[in-house]
C-alpha cells in the first residue's frame, strides 16, 4: 500500500525546483519510479509530498558536440539510450549496459537520472560512466554545479544532492583518441541485477601502445559504486599483457568490500571481480587497440 | 502444424484450446476479478514468529476502526480441524492456541477497502510467548527436540519401511556398488496468479465460495464439515485458474476459511487476494528432501538392487506428506528392471511453511538421484549413458501382457526404450558426446536421462468422477464435469472426446466449469489423473447420450440403433448412407417428437479402482496409477568454467511416451513447460533460502523463475503406445518432464566439466567452487 | 491536499476518460478497478512478473509500477483494446499455435509482443525473447510464445 502524499506534477525545471525548495526533506522527487514504488509499495519510503517531474520534457534529451561531449538529460529513459544511434556509434559501452538493464518495461518508463538518484551500489550505470570520467549537473534554485559521478555516491542508497538540488544532466566528455571502454556483469539471467559488475576505460599512448590512462569502476562490490584506483595503477603506465589484466583483476578485488546475499557469498563476489575486472579490461583493451 | 495421429475426426490432431480466446483477449476472469455489489476486502493477520504460543489476541481496536464490518479469529471455528485423511487432521483455520510456522494465520478482517482492512489487522494486538523450534529435518530428529505438534511423541510425521527382494544379497553378488548422496531444494510451485477467494452467503445456511482451486471438491467436503453444511448447501464455483501445480491451490488456506467466515460474519461477500509475498512465505512448498541412494550393478551395467533413504522437511503440517513419501519411493521401480528395492522414508515437522505437492510430486526427487547416480555407474563401468539405460530399459509389454514390477505396480505399455532411442537420434547422441567441449571460458556438455510418471492416480477415499452431457434441443451440448482445468487443457480434452464419441464438432460443445451446485463430483487436478479418469467419465457419458439418441435415430430409418452411426454431424445407417439426417434434425426429432425425451448422458469412471486395486503406502505395493508414462530426455548445456553459471542451449530433445497423444500440440507444450519450469527451475535457480523459519527470499527478484532468454528450445517427440486402460490409448502427459530434466542436466554439466552437483540447485556460486575444488585436486595429483 | 482525489484525464483503448483518483494510486488499479478493466494481471509486488504490463504511447510499461498521475494526458492500450471481432495476429497465432496455458500471463505477453512488432516488424529471434524477458510464464517455457511471436510477425510484414 502506498501511503498518501500530496502529489505535484511541474511541467518546467524552476517549478521543480522551487517545490523542491519549499518542502525540502519532506519532499521526494519521483521520475519513472521504476525503483522507487517498489520501495513505496512496501511502506518504506512514505514522502509527504511527491514531485513528479516525469512530465518535465525538457529533460528529455540526448545531444552531443565535439566540445562538449555528449550530454543526457535526466528524465531519458534508458530505452532511448539503448536505441540512440548517436550513443550506439560514439558511445556504445552505454548502450550494452542499457541493454542488459532489468528489462525492457523497465527501460521503458524508467531514467537514467532516477537510476543514478536512487543510489543502489549494484545499479549498472554507474560504474560505466564513471569509467567514462563522467560528470553530473546538479540544479537548484542557488545554480549549478557539477560534481564526477564516482563522487555522488555517499553510502548505500545515500547520494549527495544539497537540500533543493535536483539532477539535470548527465556529462560525457569525448573519449579520447586510442581509448576503449567496457563493462560486464555477472548475471544468471539476462536483464539481473549483477552478481557483480565491472567497467573499465583504457587509454593508450599513441605510438608505442602503453596505457596512458586506466579507469576501473565495480558495481554491487561496496556500499556504493567503487572506483579501484589501486587496480588502475596495475595498468597504468605499462604495455598490458595478459597477466597485468590478471593482477588488475585480483588487486581491485582486495579494494572491494562486496554484500553478502542469497545471490553470493563474498568471496564469490571476490572471486567474480577478478574474473569481471579482467574481461572488462581485456574488452576495452582491445577496443583501444582498435581506435588506434 | 504439426504431428496428427491416429484417424479419429477431432482427437490425435493439433486442436485449439477451447478456452484459449476468452484468455487471449482478456475476457477470461479469474478469482481476483470477481467483483460484487456491497464486497469487502479481507485480509489475514500473520504471526511473525516461526513457533510460539498463542496468548492473547485483542481485537477490539480493530473492530471499532470506521469501514471494518467483521473480525474472526481461530476461536471462531470451534475447534475444526481439518487434513489429508481422518488421522491427519492437524492444521486449524486460524491457529488456536500455537503458531508453527511464521505467518501463519491467526486471525482475519473484512473492511470496506483494502487499506482499512490491512489497518485494521495492525490494530489487533496478539500477545506471543516464542519458542524453540526446529528447522530442518536433523534438528527435528533430535532426542528432545521441540515438539512442533505437542500432542506427539516426537516429530516424526511420515515414516515407511518397504522391502522387496534382497537387496544385501543383490549387493553382495554385484560387480560395482555405488552410495550417493543428493539434495533437492525447497521450491515454491510457481504460479504466476496468487490465490484469490470471494465468498458470501445467500442465507444463513447456504454458502457460496469462489476460488483458484484445482480441486474444488475438496473445499466443498471440508467447508461442509467446517460449517457444519450438508455438502447440497456449499457451493463452490471455478473461475478460471491461473496454474496451480498441484498444492495450495488444491488445498485449503487460512484466506479461504476466514473469506467464508467473515462473509458470514458481515452478511456481505467477502474477497481475499493473497500477495505474491504472502505465497512465497506462506503457501506450500515442494519438500526439500535429502536422499541416500545405493545401487549395485552387474558388469555389463545391469540394475541388481537399489537402498533409496529419503529424509525430508514436511513443514508445520501434514497435509498430504504420506502421499509424497509414497510416490518418491513406489515407483523406483520404473522405468528401469528393478529386482531388488528397499525403502526408508522420514518425513519430519519442522517450523518451516508445510511442504506439499507439486508437479512431478515425489518421484522428481528419487528420480534425480538415481538417474545421476546411473550415469557415474556407466561412467565407473566405462558405458555409454544412452546404452546402460537401454539395457535396462523394461520392454514395452506385448498386447495383452502387463509387465509386474517387484511392488507389485502393474505397467500395460511401456514406450521408455523407444523414447530413449529417439531422443538419442534427434538429438544427434553420438556427435554432441563427440563435439569439441570447451570454447574460451564456456564449456559444453550433453545430459541424458528417463524418467515416468503415474498416470490416473487413485488415492483411497472418492475416487471416482462423473460427467453429464446434456444435448439441447438445438443440438448444441452442454457437458458438466468435476474436472478442473488449472492451464492445463483438460476443458479441451473433455470436450474433444465428448464431441468425438458423438461425432460433432468441438465448437458444438460448452464445457461448464466446476459449480458443485450443477456439476457433478470429481477428485480433482492432482496426480495427472484428468485425462485418464475424467476423459474415461467423459467418454462414458457421450456415449450414453450417443446410445439414446442412436435409438430415436433407428426408430427413424426402421433399422437397429447399432446399424446407425453419427459423424460429422450426420447421422446415417452404416451400411445405407443414403438414409440419413442432420445431427440438429435428429435432436430435435428426440426432443419434441417421438419420443420428446431430455437427452441427458451420464457417465463416470472407477477405471482404476477396478481394474487395478488401490495402492497401499505402508508396505509400497499396489498400483498407486492407473497407467504410467514415460519420458527420456537429452539437455546440452553452456557452463561458464569462470564463474560457475550455467545456462541450457537450445539443443535439448524430449520424447513422451503419453499413450495416444490426444492433443499433441497441448502434450508438447507441456512437457516444454514442465521440463523448464518444474525441471530446469529445480536443476539450475530455484531455491528459498531459510533462517530459522524465516524466508530470506520471498520476491520475485531474489527467488529465481526461469525467463524467456535462458528457454531452450526443446524439440518434443511423441511415443505411441496405446493403453489400454486410458480413453483412446491415452495416459498422462508431461509429468515426466518434470522428472527428467533435472537428471539430465545435472549430466550434461558433469559432461562439461567433469563435477558432480548433486546438491540442487546448481547455482554459479555452487559450480563455481566445485569447479574450482577439482582444479586444485587435479593440481594436487601433478 | 493530501490524500484527496485529484483530476486524471487519460486516453484508454481509444476512449477519453476524466476520473477523479487519489495520487497515491497505480495505473493498474485505475484499469481493474475504477476502470474494470480486468484483463490486466496483477501476479507480484516486485515489479518483476510483468503480468501487468499495458501499452502507454505504444511503449510496454508494468502498469504496476506507474503511478496513475503519470499516465495523465497519455494514449493507454490494454489487452481488451488489442484486436476486436476479429484477433490480432499475435493472439491468433498464440491460440492456433497452443501457447497458451493457463493465460494469466497471457494479456502481458501479447501487450509485450505488440510494443516490439509495432516498434520492429522484422525481429530476429534474440529480440523477440527480450522482448518478453520481462514476462514470467509459470507453465509452457517460453518456447510455443516465441514461436507464436514469430508466426504473427511473418504474418503482419505479409508473409504465410
Amino acid at each position: 500500500m502506498i501511503a498518501d502524499f500530496e502529489y505535484f506534477a511541474p511541467k518546467t525545471v524552476d517549478e521543480a525546483l522551487s517545490l523542491l525548495s519549499q518542502y525540502r526533506e519532506e519532499a521526494k522527487i519521483i521520475a519513472g519510479g521504476q525503483s522507487m514504488l517498489v520501495v513505496m509499495k512496501q511502506g518504506l519510503l512514505t514522502p509527504e509530498y511527491l514531485i513528479d517531474i516525469k512530465g518535465i520534457t525538457a529533460l528529455d534529451y540526448i545531444k552531443y558536440d565535439e566540445g562538449k561531449g555528449l550530454r543526457i538529460g535526466a528524465l531519458t529513459i534508458h530505452r532511448a539510450i539503448e536505441k540512440s544511434p548517436l550513443i550506439r556509434e560514439r558511445f556504445g559501452v552505454l548502450s550494452e549496459m542499457e541493454r542488459n538493464l532489468a528489462t525492457i518495461q523497465t527501460r521503458n518508463w524508467g531514467t537514467i537520472g532516477g537510476n543514478l538518484c536512487h543510489g543502489d551500489p549494484a545499479g549498472d550505470p554507474a560504474p560505466v560512466l564513471i569509467a567514462l570520467k563522467a560528470k553530473l549537473k546538479l540544479s537548484s534554485l542557488r545554480g549549478e554545479r557539477t560534481i564526477e559521478v564516482e563522487e555522488f555516491s555517499k553510502d548505500y542508497l545515500e547520494v549527495a544532492l544539497e537540500p533543493g538540488e535536483m539532477l539535470t544532466e548527465i556529462q560525457v566528455p569525448t573519449p579520447p583518441p586510442h581509448s576503449g571502454v567496457a563493462g560486464e556483469k555477472l548475471m544468471v539471467m539476462k536483464g539481473d541485477m549483477g552478481i557483480v559488475g565491472a567497467a573499465v576505460s583504457i587509454t593508450l599512448k599513441p605510438g608505442n601502445g602503453v596505457c596512458q590512462d586506466a579507469r576501473i569502476a565495480l558495481s554491487n562490490c561496496a556500499s556504493t559504486p567503487l572506483r579501484t584506483k589501486e587496480a588502475e595503477k596495475v595498468l597504468i603506465g605499462k604495455a598490458i599483457n595478459e597477466g597485468l589484466l590478471t593482477k588488475a583483476g585480483e588487486v581491485a578485488s582486495t579494494e572491494a568490500n562486496p554484500p553478502v546475499d542469497v545471490h553470493g557469498s563474498a568471496e564469490y563476489r571476490r572471486e567474480m571481480i577478478k574474473v569481471f575486472v579482467r574481461r572488462a579490461a581485456a574488452k576495452a583493451l582491445e577496443r583501444a587497440k582498435a581506435a588506434s | 502444424m504439426g504431428e496428427t495421429f491416429g484417424d479419429y475426426s477431432i482427437l490425435g490432431k493439433p486442436i485449439p484450446r477451447v478456452d484459449a480466446r476468452a484468455k487471449v483477449t482478456g475476457q477470461a476472469k479469474y478469482a481476483a476479478d470477481y467483483d460484487f455489489p456491497d464486497m469487502l476486502w479481507g485480509q489475514v493477520k500473520r504471526s511473525p514468529y516461526p513457533h510460539a504460543r498463542i496468548l492473547s489476541i485483542d481485537t477490539s481496536k480493530a473492530e471499532k476502526l470506521p469501514g471494518v464490518k467483521a473480525v474472526t479469529t481461530g476461536k471462531d471455528f470451534g475447534g475444526f480441524r481439518w487434513g489429508w485423511s481422518g488421522p491427519t487432521r492437524d492444521e486449524e483455520p486460524l491457529a488456536v492456541k500455537k503458531v508453527r510456522y511464521q505467518y501463519e494465520g491467526v486471525a482475519a478482517v473484512a473492511a470496506v477497502d483494502e487499506e482499512i482492512a490491512k489497518e485494521a489487522c495492525d490494530l489487533i494486538e496478539v500477545e506471543y510467548e516464542p519458542l524453540p523450534g526446529v528447522f530442518d529435518p536433523f534438528e527435528a530428529m533430535q532426542e528432545g527436540a521441540p515438539l512442533v505438534h505437542e500432542d506427539r511423541s516426537g516429530n516424526i510425521c511420515v515414516e515407511y519401511h518397504w522391502a522387496f527382494g534382497d537387496v544385501d544379497k543383490a549387493f553382495a553378488e554385484s560387480y560395482l556398488v555405488r552410495e550417493d548422496t543428493f539434495q533437492t531444494p525447497r521450491m515454491a510451485k510457481g504460479y504466476l496468479e496468487t490465490p484469490a477467494v470471494v465468498s458470501y452467503w445467500t442465507d444463513s445456511n447456504h454458502l457460496v465460495y469462489i476460488g483458484a482451486k484445482g480441486s474444488p471438491y475438496f473445499p466443498y467436503r471440508i467447508l461442509s464439515r467446517c460449517f457444519n453444511l450438508p455438502l447440497s448447501n456449499v457451493r463452490i464455483i471455478t473461475p478460471f485458474i491461473g496454474s496451480d501445480f498441484g498444492g495450495t491451490k488444491n488445498d485449503m488456506t487460512p484466506a479461504d476459511f476466514s473469506a467464508v467466515m467473515l462473509a458470514k460474519k458481515a452478511g456481505r461477500p467477502v474477497k481475499i487476494v493473497t500477495s505474491q509475498f504472502d505465497v512465497l512465505t506462506t503457501d506450500l512448498r515442494r519438500h526439500p528432501m535429502w536422499l541416500t541412494i545405493k545401487t549395485g550393478v552387474t558388469k555389463d551395467g545391469i540394475l541388481t538392487a537399489t537402498y533409496l533413504k529419503a529424509i525430508a522437511d514436511g513443514g508445520a503440517y501434514t497435509r498430504m506428506s504420506p502421499l509424497t513419501m509414497m510416490l518418491t519411493g513406489c515407483l523406483m521401480t520404473l522405468p528401469y528392471k528393478l529386482p531388488n528395492f528397499k525403502y526408508d522414508a522420514y518425513n519430519y515437522f519442522t517450523n518451516n511453511p508445510s511442504s506439499a505437492a507439486m508437479r512431478g510430486h515425489g518421484l522428481y526427487h528419487s528420480r534425480f538421484a538415481a538417474d545421476v547416480q546411473l550415469d557415474m555407474i556407466a561412467e565407473e563401468l566405462g558405458l555409454d549413458p544412452v546404452e546402460i539405460r537401454l539395457r535396462n530399459a523394461i520392454e514395452n509389454p506385448k498386447p495383452g501382457e502387463v509387465y509386474e514390477a517387484v511392488n507389485e505396480v502393474h505397467v500395460a505399455t511401456c514406450g521408455v526404450k523407444e523414447c530413449i532411442e529417439k531422443v538419442a537420434e534427434a538429438i544427434n547422441w553420438e556427435k554432441m558426446r563427440k563435439k569439441k567441449k570447451v570454447e574460451g571460458h564456456k564449456a559444453y556438455g550433453v545430459g541424458f536421462a528417463a524418467a515416468t510418471y503415474n498416470s490416473g492416480t487413485k488415492l483411497s477415499a472418492h475416487n471416482a468422477c462423473a460427467a453429464i452431457i446434456r444435448i439441447c434441443e438445438d443440438g448444441s451440448v452442454n457437458y458438466l464435469t468435476g474436472a478442473t482445468d488449472v492451464g492445463q487443457g483438460s476443458d479441451t480434452i473433455m470436450s474433444a472426446i465428448a464431441a468425438e464419441v458423438l461425432g460433432i464438432g468441438i465448437e458444438d460443445i460448452d464445457l461448464k466449469r466446476v459449480d458443485s451446485a450443477f456439476t457433478p463430483v470429481d477428485p480433482g487436478t492432482y496426480g495427472s489423473r484428468v485425462t485418464v479418469l475424467a476423459g474415461q467419465a467423459a467418454r462414458n457419458a457421450a456415449l450414453d447420450a450417443k446410445q439414446q439418441l442412436l435409438e430415436v435415430a433407428a426408430q427413424q430409418f426402421g433399422v437397429k440403433p447399432e446399424e446407425v452411426e453419427i459423424k460429422n454431424k450426420q447421422v446415417f445407417v452404416k451400411s445405407n448412407p443414403d438414409k440419413n439426417m442432420s445431427w440438429e434434425r435428429l435432436v430435435r426429432i428426440a426432443c419434441y417428437e417421438s419420443p420428446g425425451k431430455v437427452i441427458i448422458g451420464r457417465g463416470y469412471s472407477t477405471q482404476g479402482i477396478t481394474l487395478l486395486g488401490l495402492a497401499d503406502f505402508t508396505r509400497g505395493v499396489g498400483d498407486i496409477g492407473t497407467n504410467y508414462s514415460f519420458t527420456a530426455q537429452a539437455a546440452e548445456v553452456e557452463v561458464d568454467v569462470e564463474t560457475g553459471v550455467v545456462k541450457c542451449t537450445d539443443n535439448n530433445v524430449i520424447a513422451h511416451d503419453c499413450g495416444f497423444p490426444l492433443n499433441p500440440p497441448a502434450v508438447e507444450t507441456q512437457c516444454q513447460g514442465g521440463a523448464y519450469h518444474q525441471g530446469v527451475a529445480a536443476a539450475l535457480y530455484e531455491e528459498f533460502k531459510m533462517d530459522k523459519g524465516q524466508t530470506l527470499n520471498p520476491n520475485l527478484i531474489d527467488y529465481k523463475r526461469p525467463r524467456a532468454c535462458e528457454a531452450p528450445m526443446t524439440r518434443v517427440e511423441h511415443v505411441v503406445t496405446n493403453d489400454p486402460y486410458g480413453p483412446f490409448g491415452a495416459k498422462e502427459a508431461s509429468e515426466g518432464s518434470c522428472c527428467s530434466a533435472p537428471p539430465a542436466v545435472i549430466n550434461a554439466i558433469y559432461d562439461a566439466t567433469g563435477v558432480w552437483i548433486n546438491n540442487l540447485p546448481a547455482e554459479p556460486e555452487k559450480v563455481f567452487w566445485a569447479l574450482k575444488a577439482k582444479k586444485e585436486k587435479s593440481k594436487g595429483k601433478k | 491536499m493530501k490524500g484527496e482525489p485529484m483530476e486524471l484525464k487519460l486516453t484508454v483503448n481509444g476512449k477519453p476518460y476524466e476520473l477523479m483518483v487519489k495520487p497515491n494510486t497505480l495505473l493498474v488499479d485505475v484499469l481493474r478497478q475504477e476502470l474494470k478493466l480486468t484483463g490486466t494481471k496483477v501476479g507480484c509486488l516486485d515489479s518483476a512478473c510483468g503480468a501487468c504490463t499495458v501499452n502507454i504511447d505504444g511503449k510496454a510499461v508494468r502498469s504496476c509500477s506507474v503511478l496513475a498521475f503519470q499516465a495523465n494526458g497519455r494514449k493507454v492500450t490494454t489487452i481488451e483494446g488489442v484486436g476486436g471481432d476479429k484477433l490480432h495476429p499475435i493472439q491468433e497465432a498464440m491460440v492456433d499455435y497452443g501457447a497458451i496455458e493457463c493465460g494469466f500471463c497471457t494479456p502481458g505477453m501479447v501487450m509485450s509482443a505488440k510494443a516490439l512488432l509495432d516498434e520492429n516488424p522484422n525481429p530476429s529471434r534474440e529480440e523477440v525473447r527480450e522482448a518478453i524477458q520481462g514476462n514470467l510464464c509459470a507453465d509452457e517455457g517460453y518456447v510455443k510464445y516465441i514461436e507464436a511471436i514469430e508466426i504473427a510477425a511473418k504474418k503482419m510484414r505479409g508473409g504465410q
